[in-house]
C-alpha cells in the first residue's frame, strides 16, 4: 500500500523536481541521475515522513542536498574549472525571430542565474521559477525563512549588475 | 560616481520587492511614489521589472517533455527492483531430486535443485527483499512443464523469467546470452564471454552461472569447458549435467562420460558469412567450443549457413 502511494509522488512530482534540477545542471544525463538519487532517497525516507508533511517541499530539500552533494564532489574533481561558460546550446533556447529580444533576455537572465553563489541560486530558483514559500525554501537551504529572503534579494540584485549596459530597462508602456 | 540620495537607499529594498511581486501593498505604495518622483530609481525599478518578466519567461519555459519521461522510467524500474517482492514458491519431486520452483508477478525467479537439508534451507529464504509464500496451486502448471521436459516430451519452456535476482548487469547478460542457446546445442564460458563483447572475461562468465538462479529454464548445462569438459554444475552435482545434455541429445564420449564428443557435433565459430562446418573442418574441433549443434536443422534456424569448404549439407554427420 506504502509502495503504490509513493508512485503517486512520482507522479506528482516527477516532472517538477526534474525541471528543477535541470535548471541547476549544467548536462541532461546529470538532471537524470540527480533526479534518481533524489527520489531514491526520498523512498527510503518514505515511511518514515510525517503523515501532514508537505511531500512538495520536503522533495526540494532532498533535490537540494543532492544537488549541493553533487557540487561539492564536482568541485572537488574540477577544482581548477572556476570560469562557468554559458552558451547558446547548453541553454538550449531557440525563440521565434519576433521574440528574439525577450529570448536574449531571457538568455541573459539565465547565464546571469548560473553566475550566482550556490545559496543564492538555489534560493532564487526555488523561489523565483518554483514558487517555493520562504519557510522551504530555508528549510532546503538550511537557513531561516529571513535569510532565505536575503539570499533571492541579493540575488536579484546581483543578476541587475550583471545584466547593467546589456538590458534596457522595461519600460511601463511595454508591460 | 555620486552616491544615492539617503531616501532612495532606504527604499531600495522595497523598490526591488515590489518590482518582483514581493511587496506587501503598503510598501510597494510607497515605491511608487517615490519613483513617480525620482527618475534614477523609477530607471532601476523598470530594469528589476525587465529581469522579472524575463524570470517569469524562464519559469514558463519547460525541459523537452521527452527527457524527464526518459528519466521517470528509469526510476520506476529501479524502484520496482527495490521493493519487496512476493514470491510464490512449490516444491516437488523430479527424476533429478526435490526442485522448487518461485515466482513473482513478473515471471519465474527462482528454479532449484533442493539441498539435502530440504526446503527450509532454500536460497529463497537468503534472497534480499523477498517474502516467500507457499503456492496454492498457480505453479502446477509450471511444475508440469518442467516434468515434462525432464521427460523429454517437452524441449522448450516458454516462461516469462524474472532476472531482478541477477545480482549485476554483466550476470543478467551472461544469463540472457545463455537462455539463447538452443536445445541440443552446446556453448562454452569463452564462447558466451565473446557473446556479451566481454571476451576477455571469462571465469566472471563461470561465477555467474555459478550463481544462475533459474537453472534448467537458462540452460547453463548446455554451457561447458572450452574443451569440452563439463565442469561445474550444481554445487558437485555434474551429473545433473549429463543427464541434462543426455535428455537433449548431446553426445559425450564413450569412456569419458564428463566430456563432450566434440568430433560427434557441428561446429561454428563466429566467422563475418556466419558458416557451420563439420568437426573434420581444419583444426576447428580443438580450438576452444565457440558453438556446438547435434543437429543441422538447429544451426540453421540460428541464421547458420554450411560451410562452403567442408560442407556439412554434403557430408552430414550420422544421428
Amino acid at each position: 500500500m506504502e509502495d503504490t502511494a509513493f508512485d503517486t509522488v512520482v507522479t506528482t512530482h516527477h516532472g517538477e523536481i526534474f525541471r528543477y534540477l535541470r535548471r541547476l545542471s549544467w548536462r541532461l544525463g546529470e538532471a537524470d541521475d540527480l533526479s534518481q538519487e533524489t527520489f531514491l532517497r526520498a523512498y527510503r525516507a518514505w515511511a518514515g515522513l510525517a503523515p501532514d508533511a508537505n511531500v512538495r517541499a520536503w522533495l526540494f530539500t532532498i533535490a537540494t542536498n543532492v544537488y549541493r552533494n553533487h557540487v561539492r564532489s564536482e568541485r572537488r574533481r574540477y577544482a581548477a574549472h572556476a570560469t562557468v561558460r554559458t552558451t547558446r546550446r547548453e541553454l538550449e533556447l531557440d525563440g521565434p525571430e519576433e521574440e528574439a529580444m525577450a529570448g536574449e533576455m531571457k538568455t541573459l537572465t539565465e547565464a546571469a542565474i548560473r553566475r550566482l553563489p550556490l545559496k543564492q541560486r538555489l534560493a532564487f530558483t526555488l523561489r523565483k521559477l518554483h514558487e517555493l514559500d520562504y519557510e522551504a525554501i530555508g528549510q532546503s537551504i538550511e537557513c531561516s525563512p529571513e535569510s532565505a529572503r536575503a539570499h533571492v534579494f541579493q540575488a536579484l540584485r546581483k543578476i541587475r549588475t550583471t545584466l547593467n549596459g546589456h538590458v534596457q530597462p522595461l519600460r511601463e508602456s511595454t508591460r | 560616481m555620486t552616491s544615492k540620495p539617503r531616501v532612495c537607499v532606504a527604499i531600495e529594498p522595497d523598490l526591488v520587492a515590489a518590482a518582483t511581486g514581493e511587496a506587501e501593498a503598503p510598501a510597494a505604495e510607497r515605491v511608487e511614489t517615490h519613483v513617480a518622483s525620482c527618475p534614477s530609481c523609477r530607471d532601476d525599478f523598470a530594469r528589476y521589472r525587465a529581469i522579472d518578466s524575463a524570470v517569469g519567461a524562464l519559469r514558463a519555459t519547460a525541459p523537452p517533455p521527452g527527457d524527464a519521461d526518459t528519466a521517470r522510467e528509469r526510476l520506476i524500474a529501479r524502484l520496482a527492483d527495490l521493493r519487496p517482492r512476493i514470491l510464490g514458491y512449490r516444491v516437488f519431486p523430479s527424476s533429478l531430486g526435490p526442485i522448487l520452483i518461485a515466482r513473482s508477478e513478473h515471471g519465474v525467479a527462482l528454479v532449484e535443485y533442493l539441498p539435502r537439508e530440504g526446503v527450509s534451507a532454500s536460497r529463497l529464504f537468503r534472497m534480499a527483499g523477498v517474502e516467500a509464500r507457499e503456492d496454492r496451486g498457480d505453479l502446477e502448471r509450471l511444475e508440469r512443464e518442467l516434468l515434462e521436459y525432464l521427460d523429454g516430451r517437452r524441449r522448450q519452456l516458454n516462461w516469462p523469467l524474472d532476472f531482478r535476482g541477477a545480482r549485476s548487469e554483466f550476470e543478467r547478460a551472461v544469463l540472457e546470452a545463455t537462455a539463447a542457446v538452443p536445445y541440443g546445442a552446446v556453448s562454452s564460458y569463452t564462447g558466451i564471454a565473446g557473446e556479451i563483447g566481454k571476451p576477455s572475461a571469462v571465469r566472471a562468465v563461470a561465477q555467474a552461472l555459478r550463481h544462475n538462479p533459474l537453472p534448467i529454464v537458462v540452460p547453463c548445462h548446455r554451457i561447458v569447458g572450452a574443451s569440452g569438459d563439463l565442469i561445474g554444475y550444481a554445487g558437485d552435482r555434474l551429473s545433473l549435467k549429463e543427464q541434462l545434455l543426455g535428455l537433449e541429445g548431446v553426445p559425450t564420449q564413450p569412456s569419458h562420460a564428463s566430456k563432450i564428443a566434440r568430433r560427434a557435433l557441428y561446429h561454428y565459430e563466429p566467422n563475418p558469412s556466419r558458416e557451420y562446418c563439420l568437426p573434420t573442418c581444419g583444426d576447428i574441433a580443438r580450438r576452444p567450443i565457440g558453438l556446438l549443434f547435434s543437429r543441422r536443422e538447429q544451426a540453421e534456424a540460428r541464421g547458420l549457413v554450411p560451410c562452403t569448404t567442408c560442407h556439412p549439407e554434403l557430408h552430414p554427420l550420422p544421428e
